[in-house]
C-alpha cells in the first residue's frame, strides 16, 4: 500500500507540504477507506439512476398489464432493490457527517494525544497552531472533494425517481444529502470532531462525544429547518389549495373579532370553492382562514442560510479547537 | 491511571477461585466513566416516561379540549408533542445496542489487546478466558438488569395513553423495546463487539466492524419481521401475533449473540495458545 505514496522528493519539500504528506501517510487506511466509500455510494447511485430505475420502472408497467391490483399498489423484487438502494445510499450519505466526526475525534486527533505521538510532534518544529492546522485542511479537502461528487449523484438519484420514489423535497435525509448543507454538516462533522478530541485527551470517549454532539446538531438541524428561512402564508380559498409539494406548517382562522387563532381546522375540508368556503365562515363566526407553507421554490434559500448556519458552527468549534490547544501549550511551556 | 488498574486487576486474585470478586470489580472501576453514563442514559430515558405519562399527558388533553370541534387535525398535532417524546426514548434506547456494540469493540476488549494490558493481565493470575468472561458478565449483568427495567417501564408508558400517541405495535422501534428482543440486542451488541474486538485486536477498526455487523443484523430482521410468523388468511396481520414474532426474534438475535461470544473465546483462546 505505502508504494501508491509519492516518493519524497530530492528536494526539501515545502514545510506545509511535507506535514500534510505526513498526514496523508498517517492516516493512508482511513483515505483507502473515505474512497472505496465514495466509489461505492456513486456506483450505487448511478446504478439506481439508470438501470435499477429503469428495470423497476419496466417490471411494475409489465405487472400492471396484468394484473390491474398492481398499478394501484407497485411492487415486485426489482422495485423493492431499487427502492433499497435508494434508501441504503441516501441514509449513508445523510449521515457521513457523523461518521467524518468520530473518525476526526477518534483517530486524527483523539488517538495521537492519548498516546502521545501529538506531544513529540510537537518538539519537532511543527508547531501545535500548524499541527492543528494541518489535521483540519487536509481532511476538508476531501471531505469536499467526496461531497462535491457525492452531492450531485444523489440529486440526480433523487430527481430521476419520478412515480416509483414517494419522496419529498423537505424529506430530512434527503434534503441533507440533495445540497450544499451535506457538506456544511461534513465539515462540521470534522471540526467537532477535532474539538471532541482535543476535549477528551483519549480515542473512544473522543468517539462517544463527537457522534453525540454531531448527531444532536442533525436533529437540531431537522427540527428547526422550517424557521431557517421566511414562510409564506395566504389567506382565503388560496390556503385551501396549497400549491404543488408545499410543505404545509400551520393552518389557521381569524376570528369575526380579528383573533388570529394557530392549529384550527375549521373550514378547512371546504371544497376550495370561494362559495363554499364563504357559507363555511359564515356558519361559523370567522372572517377569514389561512395557511403557512414553505413551496418548493425556498428549497435553494433553505438550503443555503442552513448551510451558513451549520458552517459557522464549524468555524466555532474549529476556533475553539485552536484557542483551547493554544492555552494547553503556552501554559505547559513552550516544549509542551 | 492504566497503571494503577493494572496493579488492582493483578495483586489481589488467588488461582482456583472461579469468579474472584476483585475481577468484576476492577472491570466496573476501569470501565466507570461508561458506567456511569449509561447509567445517566438509562435513568433520563425512564425519567422523561414517567414525565411523559405522569405530567405532560394531562397537559396535552387540556390542549385537545381546546380544538373542540375544530377537525381531527388539531387533535393529531397536539398529540405529536406527547407521542413524538415518548417514540424519541423508545428510538434511542432501541439503537443503543449500536453504542453497546461499540464500547465492548472498542473499549472492552479491542483497546486493552492493542496497548498490550490485557496481555500484562493475563502474566498476573488472570487467565485470557476469564478475563474475557469477567468482562462480558459485568455489563451482561447490567444490560439485563436495566433492560428489563426499561421494558417494564416502557410497556406501561406505552399503554397509557393510547388515545394521544399516533403509533401502534408494528413501529420498529415499538416492537422491539415491548419485549425481551430489546434485552436481546444488547447482548448481542456485547457478544459482537467483544468479537470484533477480539479479531481486530484494534480498537477503532474494531468498532467500525462491530457497528457495521449490528447495522447488518438488525437491519435484516427489520427487514424481515414480517416473515417471522405465518400471516392468517390473505396476509391479515393480528396483534395476537405479536409475541409469537416478537420470540422468535428474540431468539434469532440471541442465537447471534450466542454464537459470536463463543467464537470470541474460541479465538482468544486459540490466540493465546
Amino acid at each position: 500500500m505505502t508504494t501508491t505514496l509519492p516518493a519524497p522528493p530530492r528536494s526539501a519539500p515545502a514545510p506545509g507540504l511535507g506535514l500534510a504528506r505526513s498526514l496523508l501517510r498517517l492516516h493512508r487506511s482511513a483515505l483507502w477507506c473515505w474512497l472505496l466509500l465514495v466509489v461505492a455510494l456513486a456506483a450505487a447511485m448511478l446504478w439506481a439512476y439508470g438501470p435499477g430505475y429503469e428495470t423497476a420502472a419496466a417490471d411494475v408497467q409489465e405487472q400492471c398489464r396484468t394484473d390491474i391490483e398492481a398499478c394501484h399498489f407497485p411492487g415486485g423484487p426489482w422495485l423493492s432493490r431499487y427502492s433499497a438502494t435508494v434508501a441504503l445510499t441516501t441514509l449513508v450519505v445523510s449521515f457521513l457527517p457523523l461518521l467524518v466526526a468520530a473518525w476526526a475525534g477518534a483517530a486524527l486527533v483523539g488517538r495521537e494525544l492519548e498516546n502521545g505521538t501529538a506531544h513529540l510532534a510537537w518538539t519537532q518544529s511543527v508547531s501545535p497552531a500548524r499541527w492543528l492546522a494541518a489535521k483540519l485542511a487536509v481532511p476538508a479537502l476531501f471531505v469536499t472533494v467526496g461531497a462535491a461528487l457525492l452531492v450531485p449523484l444523489h440529486r440526480l438519484m433523487w430527481n430521476g425517481g419520478g412515480d416509483l420514489l414517494w419522496t419529498d423535497w423537505f424529506d430530512a435525509y434527503g434534503f441533507r444529502s440533495n445540497g450544499p448543507v451535506a457538506l456544511a454538516y461534513a465539515l462540521c462533522g470534522l471540526a467537532v470532531g477535532v474539538l471532541a478530541g482535543l476535549l477528551t485527551g483519549r480515542t473512544l470517549p473522543a468517539l462517544g462525544v463527537a457522534v453525540t454532539v454531531m448527531f444532536a446538531i442533525t436533529q437540531l438541524g431537522d427540527q428547526y429547518r422550517p424557521s431557517m428561512w421566511p414562510t409564506v402564508t395566504v389567506t382565503g380559498a388560496r390556503s385551501l389549495s396549497l400549491p404543488d409539494q408545499a410543505l404545509q406548517l400551520d393552518r389557521g382562522v381569524i376570528t369575526d373579532d380579528g383573533l388570529r387563532i394557530g392549529n384550527n381546522m375549521a373550514c378547512s375540508d371546504a371544497d376550495g370553492s370561494v362559495a363554499d368556503l364563504r357559507s363555511c365562515l359564515a356558519h361559523s363566526d370567522l372572517a377569514d382562514v389561512w395557511a403557512t407553507f414553505h413551496p418548493r421554490s425556498h428549497f435553494w434559500p433553505l438550503q443555503l442560510t442552513e448551510s451558513g448556519i451549520v458552517l459557522a458552527v464549524a468555524a466555532l468549534a474549529a476556533t475553539a479547537a485552536f484557542v483551547l490547544l493554544h492555552r494547553r501549550t503556552a501554559a505547559a511551556g513552550a516544549a509542551v | 491511571m492504566n497503571t494503577g488498574q493494572l496493579s488492582r486487576a493483578g495483586l489481589p486474585f488467588r488461582a482456583g477461585l472461579p469468579l474472584n470478586t476483585g475481577l468484576p470489580w476492577t472491570v466496573l472501576r476501569l470501565h466507570r466513566a461508561a458506567l456511569i453514563v449509561w447509567g445517566v442514559f438509562l435513568l433520563a430515558a425512564l425519567g422523561t416516561l414517567v414525565w411523559e405519562v405522569e405530567i405532560t399527558a394531562d397537559a396535552v388533553r387540556e390542549r385537545i379540549s381546546a380544538c373542540a370541534g375544530t377537525g381531527g387535525l388539531c387533535r393529531l398535532r397536539v398529540a405529536i408533542d406527547y407521542g413524538g417524546t415518548i417514540s424519541w426514548v423508545s428510538t434511542l434506547v432501541y439503537y443503543s445496542f449500536f453504542a453497546v456494540a461499540a464500547f465492548a469493540a472498542g473499549a472492552l476488549v479491542g483497546r486493552e489487546l492493542e496497548n498490550g494490558t490485557a496481555e500484562l493481565a493475563w502474566t498476573q493470575s488472570v487467565s485470557p478466558t476469564r478475563w474475557l468472561a469477567a468482562k462480558l458478565a459485568v455489563p451482561a449483568l447490567l444490560l439485563v438488569a436495566g433492560g428489563t427495567v426499561f421494558v417494564l417501564v416502557f410497556r406501561w408508558a406505552w399503554t397509557a395513553n393510547r388515545d394521544l400517541m399516533g403509533d401502534d405495535w408494528t413501529f420498529d422501534d415499538v416492537f422491539a423495546a415491548r419485549g425481551p428482543a430489546l434485552v436481546a440486542y444488547g447482548l448481542c451488541g456485547l457478544g459482537v463487539g467483544a468479537l470484533a474486538g477480539v479479531v481486530v485486536r484494534r480498537s477503532l477498526p474494531a468498532v467500525a466492524v462491530a457497528c457495521g455487523a449490528m447495522y447488518l443484523v438488525n437491519h435484516n430482521l427489520e427487514v424481515h419481521r414480517e416473515d417471522l410468523w405465518p400471516k392468517v388468511g390473505d396476509g391479515v396481520r393480528p396483534e395476537s401475533h405479536y409475541w409469537p414474532m416478537h420470540l422468535v426474534e428474540t431468539g434469532i438475535v440471541l442465537g447471534v449473540a450466542v454464537v459470536a461470544t463463543g467464537v470470541a473465546f474460541w479465538a482468544l483462546r486459540r490466540r493465546t495458545g
